[in-house]
């Protein structure tokens, strides 16, 4: 017995070495040749995609996919259902990839992940493959997150774009124009809630999660301060960030943003603004749809949008965290050129105009914003998106992941009052410290 | 059943005794029949060895190799470089790792503890229970059948910040509104609520075996001797059910320790890092971080820690149980 389970464990072990040594990588040429080429040939694409927000009923991914097929009929595209939860999508669609298979072809995922994805030989560099003057047509924070040691790792597809929603009908009553600063947000959602007429006043995601970075990397930007210098170190120190985590607390501990913030992802914050509980809201652009809709929403018609507030002096308003969905190409894909060619199509024209007829998010190509069709589609958060102030996350990092959750978990104690600001920025200094070094786990 | 018959009454063509060995046909001694038959139940047992050797063994020993190894990932598949000790070193030293491990430690203790008190106290009085015991049974049963994470979503529902029953229900109760999951004290007790509610029928009806298989006569001696309800459920439940409590332990002990879905739904490992176990830190460093031997260390040390901590439960209850005899 003792024999036949060490055999047993020899040939686990054997086997290990022979899958470890059977993996070896393959040359990136030989990759980017194949992905150079359109296959003549019929070929079958799976394009891994959560749920589009729709506008109106059809399902945006169906008709980009037919737009496709029609000019490419030899190919073929099966949508695969990925998760709507970036985190939990990215743990899925990570287990696929590292397990070199083929599909799914193309991947839609998050504008956090080139660097990442890149250095793990997850997604194909594709900056060979696209024109000189490729990016002209999109916003340059895009460019700037969808690149990584000058290598292009995604391929734009839509932007989330972070805004102020408000409540008109309270504004009107009580003779308050739209708040251009924190300052007079305060003062306004406080003189509203005194009255009764809302339960609190600003609603955004504190919870520890991607949200929270939005959030913090958003108020650190109306402060002027950077998370990162020039040389890629650890900044995030000075009055200015020590203004921005203070204005977070200021929040809750005024009772203008309720403790539970602290809980929230961005559907609690949601359904609190749409059940009539909230004077304002930080949401994303396809959060208008939602408040807009008389089906889902107490509030529907009594809905503004405008950019978010700055702080006062000269600091910028307006700012948004530049996030969004882009196109990735699986490297072991079986149809590299049809994959690219797909990923491309979806930056492209046509389906950039199916996006923005059909779909409730922002279109990443700038040119189509300008067309009449933007204005006929009534959604304010598309004709005011070209009036906001971008700024990317501190993604050029493949340990963005690790930065990331040292800004949400000390941010996060700021809000609940068991850190100063103070010591929330020392301690995530430390930690994005660790971070960078490739220390943290 | 038939020894039980008297001897006389057994044919006299079949005498007592073990049946005598019957020749076969062109066989050789009895070694090589039996070194066949061992082979033969190889060959039937290979099919199961090998599903086990590639879903058990292999993932494991594989899960300990990637734990020592540098893993790059590479277009088409992955390499491995020089085997250390480096990913063991970065967590152990690691703060987050120290947090987690505390939590997942306290976590386990607090709910085996509360899970085993209470879930013995039900099974007593579910013991007594007569018709009604199925039923009963049954209501009682329900949150142990609810997948955890259906579970987990449900209470995460109830502690909801904005319309969770459970806020508004304390809202009343203290004048404001408390933020159950926001804080970390609060968040663990949520946790550890959730946890009891949900694992201690499982308990219950274990101990509930265990009680329905003490012989009745012991009870009597016991009455005879005097002894009231308290010395009798001390003195001769207790020592008895504690084997099947031992096991019941031990299962919660494995559970708990690898506790993922109750903080994954509900907290997200937050507030902060208060919630975050072990299982979701080897998550988070596998899958979020894509360090894949750091996230196998976490792995792999979580596995050693919960297997040390029940060989020395045994241990334990072992000596306990020894000392208990000897007195």
């Amino acid at each position: 017995m003792a024999l036949s389970r060490r055999t047993l464990l020899a040939g686990a072990v054997a086997a290990g070495a022979g899958l470890t040594s059977g993996c070896a990588g393959k040359p990136l040429d030989t990759l980017l040749t194949q992905a150079a080429q359109v296959p003549r040939t019929p070929a079958t694409l799976t394009w891994w995609v959560s749920e589009i927000p729709a506008r109106n009923g059809p399902v945006v991914a169906d008709l980009i996919i037919r737009a496709f097929e029609r000019r490419h009929p030899h190919i073929h595209v099966r949508k695969s259902n990925a998760l709507s939860a970036t985190d939990a999508n990215r743990a899925a669609v990570t287990t696929q990839l590292a397990g070199a298979s083929p599909t799914p072809d193309v991947y839609l995922g998050d504008t956090t992940w080139p660097a990442q994805f890149g250095t793990n030989s997850l997604a194909l560099p594709l900056q060979t493959l696209l024109p000189k003057d490729f990016w002209s047509a999109y916003p340059a924070a895009l460019r700037r997150v969808s690149e990584y040691r000058g290598a292009v790792y995604a391929l734009p597809f839509y932007t989330d774009s972070a805004f102020l929603f408000y409540r008109k009908d309270l504004l009107a009553k009580h003779g308050r124009p739209v708040p251009r600063t924190w300052e007079e947000l305060l003062r306004t959602a406080r003189t509203i809630q005194r009255a009764g007429d809302a339960a609190y006043g600003f609603l955004w995601q504190g919870s520890v999660s991607e949200s929270l970075t939005c959030n913090v990397a958003e108020f650190l930007a109306d402060a002027q301060a950077p998370v990162l210098d020039g040389a890629g170190r650890v900044a995030l120190h000075g009055p200015g960030a020590e203004r921005a985590f203070a204005l977070m607390r200021e929040f809750t501990e005024t009772g203008v943003t309720p403790s539970t913030v602290a809980t929230y992802a961005e559907a609690d914050s949601q359904d609190a603004f749409t059940g009539g509980r909230g004077v304002f809201l930080r949401n994303w652009s396809y959060a208008w749809g939602n408040a807009a809709d008389r089906s889902a929403s107490k509030v529907a018609g009594r809905v503004g949008v405008a950019p978010r507030p700055g702080f006062e002096g000269d600091g910028p308003r307006g700012v948004s965290c530049a996030g969004g969905w882009s196109n990735f190409v699986n490297p072991n894909s079986r149809h590299l050129g049809a994959a690219v060619a797909f990923a491309r199509f979806c930056a492209g024209e046509e389906a950039q105009l199916i996006l923005l007829k059909h779909a409730g998010v922002i279109p990443a190509l700038e040119e189509v914003l300008t067309r009449p069709e933007a204005r006929a589609v009534g959604d304010p958060t598309l004709t005011r998106v070209r009036e906001l102030h971008l700024v990317a996350r501190p993604v050029q990092t493949p340990y963005y992941p690790q930065v990331s959750k040292a800004l949400y978990t000390r941010a996060n104690a700021v809000i609940g009052g068991r850190a100063t600001p103070a010591q929330a920025l020392r301690a995530a200094r430390a930690d994005i410290r660790t971070a960078l070094e490739g220390r943290a786990l | 059943m038939t020894s039980s018959a008297p001897a006389s009454r057994r044919p006299a063509a079949e005498p007592a005794g073990p049946p005598p060995v019957r020749p076969r046909r062109g066989d050789g001694p009895g070694r090589v029949s039996r070194r066949r038959r061992a082979r033969t139940g190889w060959l039937f047992a290979s099919p199961a060895l090998l599903i086990i050797s590639a879903v058990t063994v292999f993932p494991v020993l594989f899960s300990v190799l990637l734990s020592f190894a540098e893993v790059r990932l590479e277009y088409g598949g992955f390499s491995i470089r020089s085997l250390t000790g480096d990913h063991y070193a970065a967590v152990l030293s690691s703060p987050e790792w120290r947090q987690a491990l505390l939590f997942t430690f306290g976590f386990t203790v607090v709910t085996v503890l509360l899970e085993l008190v209470l879930g013995t106290a039900a099974a007593l009085v579910l013991e007594r229970l007569g018709a009604a015991r199925g039923w009963v049974l049954a209501v009682l049963l329900l949150p142990w059948a609810l997948i955890n994470v259906v579970a987990a979503q449900l209470w995460g529902y109830l502690f909801n910040g904005t319309y969770g029953g459970l806020t508004w229900l304390f809202e009343q109760l203290l004048g404001h509104q408390p933020d159950i999951l926001g804080q970390p004290a609060s968040a663990m007790g949520a946790m550890v609520v959730v946890d009891v509610w949900k694992t201690t029928p499982f308990v219950a009806i274990v101990v509930l075996a265990g009680l329905m298989l003490i012989p009745g006569d012991v009870y009597e001696a016991a009455e005879i001797d005097g002894a009231g309800t308290w010395t009798t459920f001390w003195k001769v439940t207790l020592p008895q059910l504690r084997p099947i409590m031992a096991i019941a332990v031990l299962f919660r002990i494995l559970q708990a320790f690898g506790i993922f879905d109750l903080p994954f739904v509900l907290t997200q490992g937050g507030p902060g890092t208060a919630t975050e176990s072990l299982a979701i830190l080897g998550y988070k460093t596998l899958f979020q971080n894509l360090a894949i031997g750091r996230g196998a260390a976490v792995a792999t040390t979580t596995a050693v820690i919960v297997i040390s901590c029940c060989l020395l439960f045994l241990r334990v209850f072992k000596a306990q149980a020894d000392e208990g005899g000897r007195a």
